[in-house]
């Protein structure tokens, strides 16, 4: 009976789960559907500057790295489960990996992406600070696949590490469990209207800004390059909400929204920001530093001290645009009782999460069943100890939460036999 | 010594034809001193190039390597441990460097000085790989197989039933009297004392009771908890008849409910003092209020706090306890609930949201926060682990994991890190427990090669290496110079970066070896 | 002005250093040539003679280069690497040379940005300040 475990996922879970499990000598097959490994945190930005503000967020960039040099640790990107059923005691797993029609020789040189004639590209490099770096191509754009028979990536790569003849693989594995580790996904700011996000231009969700943040080191507004100098952060974008987004708190939009406004005006001096936000919820974290930190943030103006940071107990209720790109964000104050309107040069929705959509095919084989909410549970007796649903699947929780339950989970051992 | 270099540069990667040109670097590391051979192999990843190599090396009587490998990263270490094997060489001996990454792929504008760079590298490595010494890891057996929990908490019975799971002796040590049914051995009324020793083999002094006892472990877990009793001194002061929320929620549990109006209230801490107590408790809270206004709607429940810290799925929970009634007030940490003077069961406070003040008669109150556990000094004091601002154990840097702490095989987990809830503590006990398990069952512990060591006639005893080193690696030996305990060296070298007196040199990474990369490297002009 | 291309070296930690180092280049970042890199296992291992010695080698600008403070691999290692810098910084004003020249900076193994940006600044430095003594100041 093989001790092979099949982990479903190559986030901060799924990474952690293999790593662990690697250390207690099992075999392990990582299957992760997007071109490199690291799930949401290859997008999100390290919070720290000089001094590190405890994120997680390098802790899946190392893990991700780690796991392409583990030995008995089996990675296959782009690649899904497409069948799974039970077999003596395990499961037969079957897995599609779709073809990136670039080989492992790729030296991330870049040539490929310049001389790629596809407006908007057809050749990428992995996203964001995901591992391993080989780039990939979107045989969708790619003209070589289409009549013209383009092959001007092949012609500039100094490696050969092109390979239009790439197709897509069907594997075999018999494993004895299966992790679930599929993550989650953001909560999509279009379905708060009223706060502007797709139709106010320079209204952006955090998601957004972590992008622009891991990218460039800085935030600057996405449509026109400039660096705002009032922004305004709102926290609780589809979350808490019957009407829109998911019902129940996604608990680390605080602790990384409180993170990325100290990030982003530890980067501008002449920067100010309001914090709207309905409670503070700094996931183990004292709520006290960050409105320490806030009173803290001061200018000099003309010998006084005025603030730069101000926390308002509020959800706004409509962003409208202005002059210059500015947005005007509509808000009561504490009580309820005063209206007040206020410019901003960039606006920052704080969006919660959900978890990714799960396909019968693959929960019904596991046991899995998923609350009202999607996240999975394994409480039929269908699950035993073969099959385990960890990391933000199951619930809303920050990396350093997802680590700690990634942990934990392989240290339920594998029951023997059948 | 002989100090011949075999330079193995990896045609694929390296080699691509317009980043790098991969036969003058062969010609350029040929013709530096020290090497005994230069070869070009195809796909150094390759089983077959291993062959090659070692072949190549034992013709050539070299007694080093520097590799420049393809692109990535993960051939290297399969890649050295089948080298090592078959060339018989000593692994210290053998060093990468990574041209691609750091002399062709940032600089594709200026091949021309790409190359003089790479060259440059390539005999900087070269010079540095020369000076290497062969050095030695030592393994020492584990004595025992024992881990030790320090606490008998929610965390501190979780890691020790995930070790026990995995097959070590867990011996918990519990200052309280409490009878429990855990696996291995509890020792109640009995604290940590001192440590000595290293990971895999720590000595800790324990007191037990009356007695001294010595406890050999391989591993320690703290799961030292929370404190109730501090805010409880302060509340009943306030409110004589004040009680944990853990008490309400065995009450409920237990199908008792209580009558007339009951208050849960966090921390109002004006001071300041007890900041980090208010994440605790806001699931029970919730939980038990919702079940209080089931089972008895005519008791009045409200809930005093700063933040409604009702976090993921409790904000739901959050929810179903104002639709069941439940009245929630949040109040300002400047104004703070007070107490009347004269009516210990009133409680005046200043509700923020309605701008309103309102006078609560109550007929009970309990205060659902967590402070962290006094004991925590002492056990950081004994263990010699720093804790964090908050009065907690600090869990050592996030790249380590989310349950270490700075002393290697020394983990941390539960309230004992920052207060949190009951179904959190268990998770993090059992991580703790699944790694403090793992590092005893290797069963021995390797130390030495790149390690720091001491020229005892330039040390001055200015204990300058002592105070800084976070591992407590330096000391003072007999001879009253100092000395480095190998075992607990990490090799990070931060005291001999420091030392006034440069008596001390780190293996591996010594001055001759850094300052001689950077002197050649230098001599490149490009 | 210089009649030669800025010669630069950077300490750069074997952990996060040269992560972020590795992630810039392999996100397609391009910055000078003029970056001379010399691997340490932690920015504490960093001795001020290191940095005065790469300057009397040639150099015209040194940095280090570590983990982000609070999550150094070894705790306190870039702290102690920082107060190093401030340290040579602090003597080399006192002998008249520009404490620009050496510089303290900190990386996290996701920032692919960091690098390039260093870089840069360091560059521009030695740019303008030429070699040690082409304006007055030092030797």
């Amino acid at each position: 009976m093989t001790t092979k475990v099949l982990v479903i996922g190559g986030g901060p879970a799924g990474l952690t789960a293999a790593e662990t499990l690697v250390s207690r000598k099992q075999e392990v097959v990582l299957v992760e559907k997007e071109d490199s490994l690291g799930g949401m945190a290859r997008e999100l930005a390290c919070k720290g500057i000089s001094e590190c503000r405890d994120c997680g967020v390098c802790y899946a960039i190392d893990r991700a790295d780690e796991a392409t040099r583990t030995p008995g640790l089996e990675v296959l990107l782009k690649s899904n489960v497409t069948s799974l059923e039970r077999v003596n005691g395990g499961f037969k797993v079957k897995i599609r990996s779709l073809p990136r029609y670039v080989t492992g020789d790729c030296i991330d040189c870049n040539k490929c992406v310049e001389a790629c004639p596809v407006d908007g590209k057809a050749i990428f490099a992995p996203t964001g600070s995901g591992r391993p770096r080989p780039y990939w191509i979107d045989r969708g754009k790619c003209l070589h696949f289409k009549k013209s028979k383009c092959e001007k990536c092949a012609q500039v790569c100094p490696t050969n590490a092109v390979d239009y003849e790439d197709r897509a693989k069907n594997v075999t594995r018999n494993v004895s469990r299966v992790i679930l580790a599929t993550g989650i996904e953001p909560t999509d700011a279009r379905e708060v209207p009223r706060l502007g996000y797709g139709t106010v231009p320079n209204v952006v969700s955090s998601v957004d800004v972590e992008r622009i943040l891991n990218d460039e080191g800085r935030v600057v507004r996405p449509l026109d390059g400039v660096a705002p100098k009032k922004v305004a952060m709102i926290q609780c974008v589809g979350s808490r909400s019957e009407k829109s987004g998911v019902e129940y708190c996604s608990k680390f939009c605080c602790k990384y929204g409180t993170k990325i406004a100290q990030l982003m005006m530890d980067g501008d001096p002449d920067m100010d920001l309001d914090f709207y936000f309905m409670d503070l919820r700094t996931l183990y974290e004292p709520q006290e530093d960050f409105k320490r930190w806030a009173k803290g943030m001061k200018r000099k103006v003309e010998k006084k001290k005025v603030p730069r940071v101000r926390l308002i107990r509020s959800m706004p209720s409509q962003a409208y645009p202005g002059e210059e790109g500015k947005i005007w964000l509509r808000s009561s104050g504490e009580t309820d009782s005063e209206v007040t309107e206020t410019p901003y040069d960039l606006v920052v929705l704080s969006v919660g999460m959900k978890p990714r959509a799960l396909p019968e095919s693959l929960t019904s084989p596991l046991g899995v069943t998923l609350d009202c909410h999607g996240f999975a549970r394994c409480e039929t007796s269908d699950c035993d100890q073969k099959v385990l649903a960890l990391g933000a699947a199951c619930g809303p929780m920050d990396i350093e939460e997802t680590v700690t339950n990634a942990i934990a989970a392989a240290a339920i051992p594998p029951k023997e036999g059948n | 010594m002989k100090r011949r270099v075999q330079v193995v540069i990896c045609r694929t990667c390296s080699g691509a034809a317009d980043v790098l040109d991969v036969d003058r670097l062969l010609r350029v590391a040929s013709d530096a001193p020290y090497v005994g051979s230069a070869v070009i192999v195809n796909y150094a990843c390759n089983k077959k190039s291993i062959s090659e190599i070692v072949d190549d090396a034992k013709s050539k009587e070299v007694d080093r390597l520097l590799l420049v490998p393809c692109s990535k990263k993960d051939v290297s270490p399969t890649l050295f441990q089948a080298y090592v094997k078959k060339a018989k060489m000593n692994e210290f001996l053998m060093e990468t460097v990574d041209l691609v990454g750091e002399a062709a792929l940032p600089h594709r504008d200026d091949p021309a000085r790409a190359q003089a760079k790479a060259e440059a590298k390539l005999l900087a490595a070269i010079a540095r790989t020369a000076l290497l010494e062969p050095l030695h890891k030592i393994t020492e057996d584990m004595r025992t197989k024992n881990v030790v929990v320090i606490g008998a908490g929610v965390a501190g019975v979780e890691a020790a039933t995930t070790a026990a799971n995995l097959g070590m002796h867990t011996i918990i040590i519990e200052k309280s009297e409490k009878k429990l049914k855990v696996p291995g051995v509890m020792m109640t009324k009995s604290r940590v004392i001192s440590t000595e020793g290293h990971a895999g083999n720590y000595s800790l002094s324990i007191e037990a009771g009356e007695k001294r006892e010595t406890l050999e472990c391989a591993a320690v877990v703290v799961a030292s908890g929370g404190d109730w009793s501090d805010a409880e001194r302060r509340f009943i002061d306030a409110a004589p008849d004040s009680k944990p929320l853990y008490q309400l929620d065995r009450d409920v549990s237990e199908g008792k409910t209580p009558d007339g109006t009951v208050i849960i209230i966090d921390t109002p801490d004006p001071e300041g003092a007890r900041t980090a107590a208010q994440d605790f408790a806001w699931e029970e809270a919730l939980d038990c209020a919702i079940e209080i206004r089931k089972k008895s709607p005519a008791t009045e429940v409200y809930l005093l706090f700063q933040e409604m810290r009702a976090m993921g799925l409790a904000e739901l929970a959050y929810k179903e306890a104002a639709g069941l009634g439940v009245t929630f007030v949040r109040y300002d940490a400047k104004r703070p609930p007070e107490f009347d003077s004269e009516d210990g069961n009133r409680v005046t406070v200043l509700d923020m949201a309605q701008d309103e003040t309102l006078s609560i008669a109550f007929d009970a109150l309990y205060y659902a926060s967590v402070s962290p556990n006094p004991d925590n000094i002492a056990i950081a004091d004994a263990l010699r682990i720093p804790m964090s601002p908050s009065g907690g154990i600090r869990r050592g840097s996030i790249q380590r994991g989310p349950v270490t702490t700075l002393r290697p095989g020394i983990f941390v987990c539960g309230s004992a890190k920052f207060p949190k809830s009951e179904g959190m503590a268990r998770l993090e006990g059992r991580a703790a427990g699944l790694l403090a398990a793992q590092f005893a069952a290797a069963g021995e512990v390797e130390s030495g090669g790149s390690v720091a060591e001491v020229a005892p006639e330039k040390c001055s005893a200015c204990l300058t290496c002592v105070r800084t080193c976070p591992y407590e690696a330096p000391f003072i030996g007999v001879a009253g110079k100092a000395e480095i305990a190998i075992q607990m060296c990490q090799g990070c070298g931060m005291c001999a970066g420091i030392c006034p007196s440069k008596a001390i040199e780190l293996h591996h990474f010594t001055d001759e070896q850094l300052l001689t990369e950077a002197a050649v490297y230098l001599r490149g002009d490009f | 002005m210089p009649d030669r291309e800025p010669k630069i070296v950077g300490f750069c930690c074997e952990k996060h250093g040269i992560d972020s180092v590795d992630l810039a280049a392999r996100s397609g970042r391009q910055y000078d040539s003029s970056i001379r890199l010399v691997r340490v296992p932690c920015t504490g291992r960093v001795d001020g003679t290191h940095l005065l010695k790469a300057l009397e080698e040639g150099a015209d600008a040194v940095f280090v280069l570590g983990c982000l403070e609070k999550n150094c691999y070894y705790d306190t290692g870039s702290i102690e690497g920082r107060k190093r810098v401030a340290y040579v910084k602090s003597m080399l004003s006192e002998v008249g040379i520009e404490p620009e020249r050496v510089e303290m900076f900190n990386a996290s193994s996701s920032m692919s940005w960091k690098f390039s940006e260093i870089a840069s600044n360091m560059v521009k430095v030695a740019a303008r300040l030429g070699p040690i003594g082409s304006r007055g100041g030092g030797r």
